[in-house]
């Protein structure tokens, strides 16, 4: 989809704002701004989503055309710029207290979130939230299962290798920090369990 | 698949009873209680109505307190 914002006349953070809004639903964006400091900051916002950028001067302003290139290691889909709902599991139990109890209301809440309408983006574990994604864990099924409704489920490599179970995984893919630091931070929402 | 489920006093006693279920090969789940059903405790054990049989004599070998079996 294609979408073209004029941002001329408009003052700073206005036509960022309006560009990272087009790119939520858009991957091919013309942005038009009418000076030098809108320019860079549109071009900036692109770079920094790994978007590609061609500029053009005309004679009613200057437009920069954002698009994001398809990428291979997502079977060449476009990959979201932004993404809605991140939920982040850095424990096998859900809260503290007593462990029993947590690791209760872990089972019981992903078992919930499989029959849930919404489901998240992804699903990020780390620490000994990873002990989760592995063979014998009783919530694995329940994660295969919204891995196959294309819930991305990410487990930390370091944090599986600390525990020594980066054999044993049974759901999803091992991650690392440059990654889920990026999911992160491209999620319109974080849930930290 | 139908389904029913073992409403529990306790969480405590749902995990007992879920271990001993299991070491009898009997498959459960833990889940929340069902929205229409109400419970001392929000967790139950759901079981395939298939095995119905099977579960209600393995909590009486086991005397294991449960509050109920309701068919969802």
């Amino acid at each position: 989809m294609s979408m073209i914002i004029d941002a001329r006349g408009l003052a700073c953070p206005q036509p960022v704002v309006l560009t990272k809004k087009a790119l939520e639903k858009a991957d091919d964006v013309t942005v038009i701004v009418d000076n030098a400091t809108a320019e860079q900051n549109v071009s900036r916002l692109a770079e920094s989503h790994g978007l590609g950028v061609t500029v053009e001067e005309k004679g009613d302003g200057i437009y920069l055309r954002l698009t994001r290139p398809a990428d291979e290691s997502l079977g060449g889909k476009v990959p979201l710029l932004f993404e809605p709902t991140v939920l982040l599991i850095a424990s096998s139990t859900l809260g503290h207290g007593d462990d029993e109890l947590g690791s209760v209301l872990m089972r019981t809440f992903i078992h919930t979130l499989g029959e849930s309408d919404i489901k998240p983006h992804k699903i990020i574990f780390m620490n000994g939230g990873v002990k989760l994604v592995t063979q014998g864990s009783d919530v694995i099924d329940d994660l295969r299962a919204l891995e196959k409704e294309s819930v991305e489920i990410l487990a930390c490599g370091t944090c599986l290798g600390h525990f020594g179970l980066k054999d044993a995984v049974g759901v999803g893919r091992i991650s690392n920090m440059y990654e889920i630091t990026m999911a992160l931070m491209k999620a319109t929402k974080v849930i930290s369990m | 698949m139908q389904y029913s489920v073992i409403l529990f006093h306790s969480i405590t006693g749902a995990l007992q009873a879920e271990k001993r279920l299991k070491e009898k090969g009997i498959a459960t789940k833990l889940i929340p209680v069902p929205r229409q059903l109400s419970s001392d405790c929000g967790v139950c054990l759901r079981f395939q109505r298939a095995d119905e049989f099977e579960v209600k004599k393995a909590l009486e070998e086991e005397r294991i307190d449960i509050q109920g079996i309701r068919s969802i």
